[in-house]
């Protein structure tokens, strides 16, 4: 995946030294899930299961058996999302980067269950799977970029569960229409909240690529809402997306 | 395109409190960051480049922070986080607090090869990742969505730096 991972665990007040020992225990744990994530998935290795996959040195049935795992959650992202995130129409060969990252979050953050822990956060460069929530029982705040004015906040989320956003601004145009086979995005930046990481991830970047009348496929999914940002910087979300009341405008 | 393997940085932030933008900030809640946006502009914009540090600094930080005078008792520190890989290069941050507060952020050391676009990707992306440290804690936020490469490298370099700082 190439990527970098934070992870903050709250816990409550007073915890032990043993109580320490046993976080860094789970930190551990979580940090050979991304590992393992990596070894297994990274396309640009041209060894790992996933180039072997790609390049059909190796079958389907001979991959390890977090690859069938993952490529059946991405055939049913791609139903989910009608089709606009869709791995198997990447230009090179099957490609679940834009599942795989989420989805190695959300298990990390799994390896963190203790009752002092109040909340946790895996963020996956900006992809961000929570459980819990502050010391005081408050929701995470979490801020999403303008895509339009990336040195600003474009609006903060009350964050239950998972936040991903797609958008073109930071590597370019890298989005890929499943049914064009070429970069077309036609939104400035989707956002998903949701209880898993993965399908958030996927599902938007499929709204990335179809822009606002992709908001038709999340409405209808349970836990599941989005906003999407578009280039002339107007707002479009489902009707239950927790943005979260700020004073003022955020600049913008 | 995506070059680097993959990095951890674990934080157990609530163990000691570490983050300043993951905090128990509860002094800086939104309506007093209605009118820290423009203040926090201000703190990153006096020393451009600058290294300013010291006892010049806590006057500014008074003049920033909505918060109690315990967080001035702890002074102005400054400390520089370790160089990270992030996809582009090696990079390392320096941060420069007051109690809890993050008065300013800036790149101590970056070497991203001389290779334009990834000059280019720095030159965009390191303001806003400046900006965004200093926002972060006046919207009490305890992450933000959106950002990817660089902002990676740069939040871990940061969160050592904030470690290291509240280790005292």
């Amino acid at each position: 995946m190439g990527t970098i991972v934070t992870i903050d665990v709250y816990t409550a007040a007073g915890v032990t030294d043993a109580e320490v020992a046993e976080l860094c225990e789970q930190l551990d744990r979580a940090r050979s899930v991304l590992h393992h994530a990596d070894e297994v998935f990274s396309t640009w290795q041209p060894h790992s299961p996933i180039s072997r996959l790609r390049s059909a040195e190796i079958t389907r049935a001979q991959a390890p058996a977090e690859v069938a795992e993952v490529l059946e959650r991405c055939a049913t992202a791609r139903d989910l999302s009608g089709g606009w995130f869709d791995p198997w129409a990447m230009p090179g060969g099957i490609d679940p980067t834009g599942y795989v990252k989420g989805w190695a979050a959300q298990n990390a953050l799994a390896a963190f269950s203790a009752e002092y822990i109040v909340g946790a956060i895996v963020n996956a460069a900006g992809d961000i799977a929570s459980l819990g929530s502050l010391r005081n029982g408050e929701p995470f705040r979490i801020g999403i970029v303008d895509p339009l004015a990336p040195r600003q906040l474009a609006e903060i989320v009350d964050l239950t569960g998972a936040i991903a956003t797609s958008g073109s601004y930071e590597r370019g145009n890298h989005l890929i229409d499943p049914h064009l086979g070429c970069p077309c995005a036609r939104a400035a930046s989707a956002s998903v909240t949701g209880p898993d990481l993965g399908l958030a991830d996927a599902l938007a970047t499929g709204l990335a690529v179809a822009g606002t009348p992709g908001l038709a496929f999340i409405e209808p999914l349970d836990k599941y809402e989005a906003l999407i940002i578009g280039f002339d910087g107007s707002r479009r979300c489902t009707e239950g997306f927790p943005l979260a009341p700020h004073q003022g405008t955020l600049p913008h | 395109m995506r070059r680097t393997p993959i990095v951890i940085g674990g934080t157990v932030a609530g163990l000691v409190g570490v983050l300043a933008f993951h905090t128990k900030s509860a002094p800086l809640s939104l309506p007093a960051a209605a009118g820290a946006a423009p203040a926090a502009g201000s703190a990153a914009g006096p020393g451009p480049g600058g290294t300013r540090k010291g006892a010049s600094q806590p006057a500014s930080g008074t003049s920033l922070s909505p918060s109690s005078a315990a967080q001035q008792a702890s002074g102005v520190r400054t400390a520089v986080g370790p160089a990270v890989n992030y996809s582009y290069g090696v990079l390392s941050v320096k941060v420069t607090v007051s109690g809890r507060k993050i008065l300013r952020v800036g790149i101590a050391s970056i070497d991203d090869g001389g290779n334009p676009r990834s000059q280019y990707i720095d030159e965009q992306s390191i303001p806003m990742l400046e900006q965004q440290a200093i926002q972060a804690q006046s919207y009490n936020i305890q992450g933000v969505s959106g950002a990817s490469y660089t902002s990676a490298g740069f939040a871990q370099s940061l969160q050592s730096a904030l470690r290291s700082l509240s280790a005292k």
